[in-house]
């Protein structure tokens, strides 16, 4: 089964110059229960392509699925979790208000939600800050309780947009050790990235775009030959020839 | 239920963020001293103070509710968009409309609530002169009130949909602004005028809010007593419906829009 079905999506922006394909006929299929990094240049397309997933715009032509529900429906929704790229969030609640009012958009509420608050607290190592208001928390941080947002719903598909950008190392590890506990649970991480020693060290499964176009798909093993690093695979498969 | 759950938790947080930022308080403590001066001024004598500071009491409540109304109506949704907030909100089990009731539901409350406080000032004020007001008649006022900042917010919600938040609340200042001055003078207009200059008043007065059913001020003041119930009834549902159509222009709009980091429009 296929977490993400993406079919012969495209999607054009109007600019002053006439329209742009931001994504040009993609298809793409995400199995359930694998980390996939989806890689790309700046402007291939991939956020746009995310954009699509969650229904925060409607492709040009083409469709998306994601767990087999269009995601246009609300209630579809129910089993994503989203991270955006740079995300911020409601700077006056304190770290607690943020993932219980959270939750409570998921119609949890009670003991359980309460429950799942403070181990979501201390799996991100917010415990000890849960009580104090997000604007008085560092980038790191803020991209922690960002992230303990994105679980709150246990969700089966997490997608992330960018989940390491403007972090330091350390941050970085922890979104790392993050994704490889969610590959354990059995959930399937979709995550758009610029770092390829993170992507090479998480991913199973490899997305490249480059200008809108889906240009490499499959397993890192078997898409990066012997010998050659992710890196420059990467470039071989992105720079014009 | 589980819907209207959803609401209350966007309100509710709409609510936190009003209560925590200090704009709705240095409103609040502007106008409160400026009714708290008028008040401590005995040149009219004991009786003509008392009518005094109920009547710019009330004046003041009014514009603190507009003012505060619009602005923080407006700043909601194109907020969620400048922060970037709106994209982990629309990837969460709740639907657009129900976005837009959520944070108009917050504002209304969080507006209404510190206008009742200024009602409370406004009363202290006059009792502390020597004053009475019937506790019915305030009562009314303060509904009816409450019903037009419903109205108020509702429309700048909807401006905010498809602009931003200067712009939404530039404009909803000016409708709201022109509805109060304007519309109870149009019949005038409407006689005194002919041809094409008296229909356009004619539009004008049906398509612009009637602020005026809803303004018990004079009432208040000069101790006309309550106002009949029908009349009462009939105003909070004038305010019920415009609130209700407002609201469903600016989901139906929220529902058209498309949601991208660039500001491109997609084809």
């Amino acid at each position: 089964m296929n977490a993400v079905e993406i079919f012969n999506l495209t999607v054009l922006f109007q600019t002053r110059d006439g329209p742009v394909k931001a994504v040009d006929g993609l298809t793409l299929n995400v199995p359930v229960g694998h980390v996939v990094g989806f890689l790309g240049p700046n402007g291939a397309g991939k956020t746009t392509t995310i954009h699509v997933l969650l229904g925060f715009m409607r492709p040009t032509s083409g469709a998306a699925k994601v767990l087999g529900s269009d995601v246009r429906e609300a209630a579809a929704r129910r089993r994503i979790g989203y991270l955006a790229e740079h995300p911020d969030t409601y700077r006056f609640l304190t770290g607690r208000e943020l993932l219980t009012a959270t939750g409570r958009l998921f119609d949890l509420k009670g003991p359980d939600l309460s429950r799942r608050v403070d181990s979501l607290l201390e799996r991100v190592g917010l415990s000890a800050a849960a009580d104090r208001r997000i604007s008085t928390y560092s980038r790191g941080m803020m991209q922690r309780v960002c992230l303990a947002q994105t679980l709150v719903n246990d969700p089966e598909i997490v997608i992330l947009d960018e989940p390491t950008s403007g972090l330091d190392p350390i941050g970085r590890m922890d979104i790392r050790s993050l994704m490889s506990d969610l590959r354990r649970q059995g959930k399937t991480v979709f995550f758009s990235s610029h770092e390829l020693s993170e992507v090479e060290m998480v991913c199973d499964r490899l997305a490249i775009m480059a200008k809108g176009r889906l240009v490499a798909e499959g397993p890192v093993e078997e898409l990066v030959p012997r010998g050659e690093r992710l890196e420059e695979y990467f470039m071989r498969m992105v720079m014009p020839k | 239920m589980k819907k209207i759950a959803r609401i209350l938790t966007l309100a509710k947080i709409v609510l936190r963020g009003q209560i925590r930022r200090k704009d709705i308080y240095v409103v609040f403590m502007l106008l409160g001293a400026v009714v708290v001066l008028i008040a401590s001024s005995d040149i009219l004598g004991l009786s003509s103070v008392v009518t005094y500071v109920l009547e710019t009491g009330l004046l003041a409540a009014w514009i603190f509710g507009w003012i505060l109304g619009i602005y923080s109506a407006a700043r909601e949704l194109p907020q969620e968009e400048t922060r970037g907030t709106i994209f982990s909100l629309l990837a969460k089990p709740v639907t657009r409309g129900e976005i837009v009731v959520g944070k108009w539901l917050g504002c209304w409350c969080s507006v209404a609530a510190a206008v009742a406080l200024f009602y409370a000032l406004v009363v202290a004020l006059v009792l502390e002169r020597g004053g009475f007001i019937s506790p019915f008649v305030l009562f009314q006022a303060f509904a009816l009130h409450a019903g037009a900042l419903a109205v108020m917010t509702s429309l700048a919600v909807a401006l905010s949909t498809r602009m931003n938040q200067d712009a939404a609340a530039t404009l909803a200042y000016i409708v709201t602004g022109a509805s109060f001055l304007l519309v109870p003078r149009i019949p005038e207009f409407v006689f005194r005028e002919a041809g094409l200059r008296s229909n356009l008043f004619l539009f004008l007065y049906h398509a612009l809010p009637h602020f005026e059913v809803l303004d018990m001020r004079t009432r208040v003041t000069f101790g006309f007593g309550p106002a009949p119930l029908w009349a009462f009834a009939a105003s909070l549902a004038y305010a019920a419906i415009l609130t209700i159509f407002f609201l469903a222009v600016a989901t139906w709009l929220y529902e058209r829009k498309r949601f991208s980091r660039s500001e491109l429009a997609v084809l």
